[in-house]
């Protein structure tokens, strides 16, 4: 043990020195040293068959190179180096025991290993990483880094201006995929760990919610106010847990990559060649950006079912009386996201056509249906069993009859009803569909079967038009419907 | 004008006013600007984009109302060109980077009218329910698209457990060759969605009446303008400027292009789509690909890509495919800091990769001792042999050899046990590191002292 601590501190410092830059040298140099010092860390770290892991200088330095961003290649490296880096050096990871094989109940063992982290967790980094936030310097993320950084992100995509050398934008996308793969890598073994012990400790300690907690903190405490002010002097910019989810909401709705990156490498047509489509854009940063922008959109959604998942624990955690007054209180996510869809209508269409994950997609959409058909003992009910009501199932029974569809549109438009209706459908197959492979039984989530949510579905489609004479179907619940009624005639 | 190669200024850009309109002058002030960036900084890397800027004012050129303006104005950026030619050959650090992408060709023609009278559509044609959705035969292409972008089509055809051939082909085409961002990666989504079999051994789960083969995917890459005889890139910048570069590099739908190699390579097991030798053939190219430097930004979809490749031959296979892989890229690469990279960029993160990685570094070696040595201990020896107090020694030659070498040793499995061959590697790396003298200011003297000296370093701590 003894002998191999040395042997890294060695490896340490011989890696190092290829970052070293006395001697004259121009800036393809410095470039040079930093890919070879990437280079060096795999040889040594993932190529042989017992590599040793890299001190956390040797990780820090690596997320520098990442966080700079100064060249393509260089940000491509170090982030493919980082995370082959974390497979292979998990910090946290359950490990199943023995005797699992001879009892029939799974049992795991959550190991946690003491690592690098690219964030400064818990209270200290309120205080201490303040500074660091606000430069952007060399320092560990604190929540607030984290924030500026998704701020940064958010810009970028509504304004979707790149500079033609401008690599720094890329850089932000790839540092904040690479901790949205840190935190799931820190979460996902916890919470199962959690499932199997009831050990509200394991989450609460998981780099995820330590970084949601020092939000609250920073609201609450008194030290945090002062610092609340200086941040809004820094300029237009403020930090609160509301206005990350509002980042988080407008990165995933704005789709940027979609429009991103083009022109000039686009395959032409012969009548359009003609047509003049070039721009002032760097090849290899065009081709990237629409890649790197998608990656980053699905690494936000990824973030916010990561926290969904954990408030979920959390209530369940709190039902059972293991949190403590300490744990603070947290709106769940889905309502932020929720209110923010509802006074934001516009958003609500490229919100649920770009948020994939099916089973909170549905979870959103049958929330946004209960606050507003009158049921009022329904929401207690769901928090213990899932009651019938709760299901997609329950709320096609509400469209079902006239009086209550009529209600319903009265409160959200017969568009919106459309809309929620036809992604609910989506969400529903798709979930069906994963349960299929697993068991292939083809019983419901909640009780009725797949023939049965088609009819449902047909049906109120068929009281929306009775409710509203000049309603025009949208192309999207046309799709929904179709899938409806070809589902139907391949099953029956 | 300006002949003596000195360096343009941004006045004497104004001198042109008079024969060129406003914006065009605007444009050169940016290039010259973005030189005198080059100058200060000596960035390699950023070559290419001056180069794309060089292009993008060239390509304005066309549109000068009098073609001696336009003369004028060429010759302009000409110089501005040597200029950059002459100060990125001016130390000889050299960089990798092939040119794999050169014009593109048109594309096959993406609307398909008789999509319309598919089976998928008729079957609900003549339900009832059609009164609500007015689907026409007419507009079933549109219909079908909106399917397709909203992900229903997937959905659809896994419960209909069958893919026609029109829809096959449509989707097909769609993928590789729109330039709709949405709808290239719909279908790209919905490809890799219908593939796969449900449980790992089992019979596909939907039945496709066409799949597309090796030649469809290769010949996708040639309309994107892939050259398969990339030639070395280091075409001058006089070049660049007189062809007529107006679509070069690849298409944003390179990126469908890979996820879809992938997921083809993932089912092996439910359909059978390339044959080894072609596997072989995709392997090489992907990697070959990661010389691109246009490409530098997908590298993580390339290396997944190729991951993907390499897993796709049974364990029987491997050993075999792995050396004719190896070989051929050898064969091709020229022996400069390109060998580097291509040996860099195969990851070494499975089992696989690192023996591929080792092999490719062994192979480019031999090559580069031109076939002369094929045995390990006489590569060692000839490296021993080499005098790096001579003044003739290349050293430029001799980095890219202890690279090399240091790649092979790491995961060459049949060399677990020599410690004969580690014992005259260390020898080797000791000469490096000690007979050169610090003061030694011939190009990569030093750097071949460093890297000896940091393997040296590194193998005695390990």
């Amino acid at each position: 043990m003894e002998n191999s601590k040395r042997n890294n501190r060695g490896i340490e410092e011989n890696t190092m020195a290829i970052l070293d830059a006395s001697g004259v040298k121009d800036a393809q140099d410095v470039d040079d040293d930093r890919l070879s010092f990437l280079e060096a860390v795999r040889a040594s770290s993932i190529v042989p068959e017992s590599g040793t892991a890299p001190t956390g200088k040797m990780l820090g330095a690596i997320f520098q190179i990442l966080k700079d961003g100064k060249s393509l290649e260089l940000t491509m490296a170090s982030y493919q180096l980082l995370n082959a880096l974390d497979k292979h050096f998990p910090r946290v990871y359950l490990s199943h025991s023995d005797k699992s094989k001879l009892s029939s109940t799974k049992q795991f063992e959550l190991v946690v290993k003491e690592a690098w982290s690219p964030f400064v967790l818990g209270s200290e980094g309120v205080y201490s990483g303040r500074e660091a936030a606000v430069k952007h310097s060399s320092e560990p993320l604190d929540s607030f880094g984290f924030h500026l950084l998704i701020q940064d992100i958010a810009q970028v995509a509504n304004g979707a201006n790149f500079q033609v050398f401008d690599t720094k934008p890329l850089g932000d996308m790839l540092a904040f995929q690479y901790l949205v793969n840190v935190l799931e890598g820190d979460f996902l073994p916890r919470n199962t760990a959690y499932r199997e012990t009831k050990n509200w400790a394991l989450l609460r300690e998981s780099m995820l919610n330590m970084i949601l907690e020092a939000f609250l903190l920073l609201i609450s405490g008194g030290k945090g106010e002062g610092f609340q002010t200086r941040y809004n002097v820094q300029g237009s910019r403020r930090i609160s847990y509301k206005s990350l989810i509002k980042d988080c909401v407008s990165i995933i709705s704005n789709r940027c990559y979609l429009h991103a990156g083009f022109s000039l490498y686009d395959l032409k047509t012969p009548e359009e060649s003609s047509a003049k489509t070039i721009h002032s854009c760097d090849a290899a940063v065009s081709i990237a950006l629409v890649e790197l922008g998608k990656g980053t959109c699905t690494a936000v959604q990824k973030l916010l079912v990561l926290i969904m998942e954990l408030d979920m624990s959390k209530k369940q955690a709190d039902m059972q009386g293991c949190t403590t007054r300490a744990d603070g209180v947290r709106t769940p996510l889905v309502e932020i996201i929720l209110d923010e869809l509802t006074y934001n209508e516009d958003l609500l269409s490229p919100f649920f056509q770009a948020f994939s994950e099916p089973k909170w997609k549905l979870e959103m959409i049958l929330q946004y249906f209960w606050k507003y058909i009158t049921k009022p003992s329904v929401r207690t009910r769901r928090s213990n069993n899932s009651s019938e009501d709760a299901t997609f199932g329950g709320v096609l029974k509400c469209f079902s009859n006239g009086t209550n569809t009529k209600s319903i549109i009265k409160k959200i438009s017969t568009e919106v009803s459309q809309l929620l209706l036809a992604h609910a459908f989506q969400a529903y197959l798709s979930l069906q569909h994963s349960v299929e492979d697993i068991a292939d039984s083809r019983e419901d989530i909640g009780g009725s079967s797949v023939v049965q949510i088609c009819e449902s579905m047909i049906s109120a489609f068929h009281n929306l038009r009775r409710m509203d004479e000049d309603v025009e179907i949208m192309p999207l619940a046309k799709e929904a419907l179709f899938t409806a009624a070809t589902i139907l005639s391949t099953k029956s | 004008m300006i002949r003596d190669g000195s360096v343009v200024r941004c006045n004497e850009v104004h001198f042109l006013v008079g024969v060129v309109i406003e914006q065009n002058v605007c444009e050169l002030l940016g290039l010259v600007k973005l030189v005198h960036i080059f100058i200060q900084t000596k960035r390699k890397s950023d070559i290419p984009a001056l180069r794309n800027k060089q292009l993008d004012v060239i390509n304005d050129v066309a549109d000068l109302p009098h073609p001696n303006a336009q003369n004028e104005f060429l010759n302009y950026v000409c110089i501005l060109g040597h200029q950059m030619e002459e100060i990125s050959s001016e130390d000889d650090i050299s960089l990798w980077g092939l040119h794999v992408f050169g014009n593109q060709k048109t594309p096959p023609p993406l609307v398909f009218p008789e999509l319309g009278s598919c089976m998928l559509l008729q079957s609900v044609m003549n339900n009832e329910l059609n009164s609500v959705l007015e689907i026409r035969a007419e507009k079933g292409e549109t219909f079908l698209t909106g399917l397709l972008i909203n992900g229903w089509l997937s959905k659809l055809v896994s419960t209909r457990g069958h893919v026609e051939e029109i829809v096959a082909t449509w989707s097909f085409n769609l993928m590789l060759y729109s330039s709709k961002e949405e709808l290239r990666t719909s279908a790209c989504d919905f490809w890799c969605a219908i593939l796969p079999s449900k449980n790992e051994v089992d019979l596909p789960s939907v039945k496709l009446d066409w799949l597309p083969s090796y030649a469809e995917l290769k010949r996708a890459l040639e309309i994107y303008g892939f050259l398969l005889d990339s030639s070395i890139n280091n075409s001058s910048m006089s070049e660049m400027v007189c062809t007529d570069s107006n679509s070069e590099g690849p298409p944003q739908n390179i990126r469908t292009w890979f996820k879809f190699l992938a997921a083809c390579c993932q089912v092996r097991s439910a359909r059978t789509i390339f044959s080894t030798s072609e596997a072989e053939e995709l392997a090489g190219l992907i990697i070959w690909l990661l010389l691109d430097r246009q490409l530098q930004g997908l590298s993580l979809l390339l290396y997944e890509c190729m991951l993907s490749v390499i897993n796709f031959f049974t364990d029987k296979e491997w050993n075999i495919s792995c050396k004719n892989v190896a070989e051929s890229l050898a064969y091709r690469i020229p022996k400069d800091m390109n060998c580097l990279r291509i040996v860099e960029c195969i990851s070494g993160i499975s089992t696989r990769s690192k023996h591929l990685r080792s092999v490719v570094a062994f192979r480019i070696l031999v090559n580069c001792f031109d076939g002369k040595v094929t045995d390990a201990e006489d590569i060692l020896k000839m490296l021993m042999s080499v005098n790096v107090k001579d003044k003739k020694c290349d050293f430029f030659k001799m980095y890219i050899y202890l690279v090399l070498t240091e790649n092979w040793l790491l995961a060459d499995p049949l060399l677990v046990n020599k410690t004969m061959i580690f014992e005259m590697w260390g020898v080797c790396l000791r000469n490096c590191s000690c007979q050169i003298s610090s003061t030694d200011l011939r190009s990569y003297a030093s750097k071949v002292r460093n890297k000896a000296s940091y393997l040296l370093q590194s193998t005695v701590s390990r």
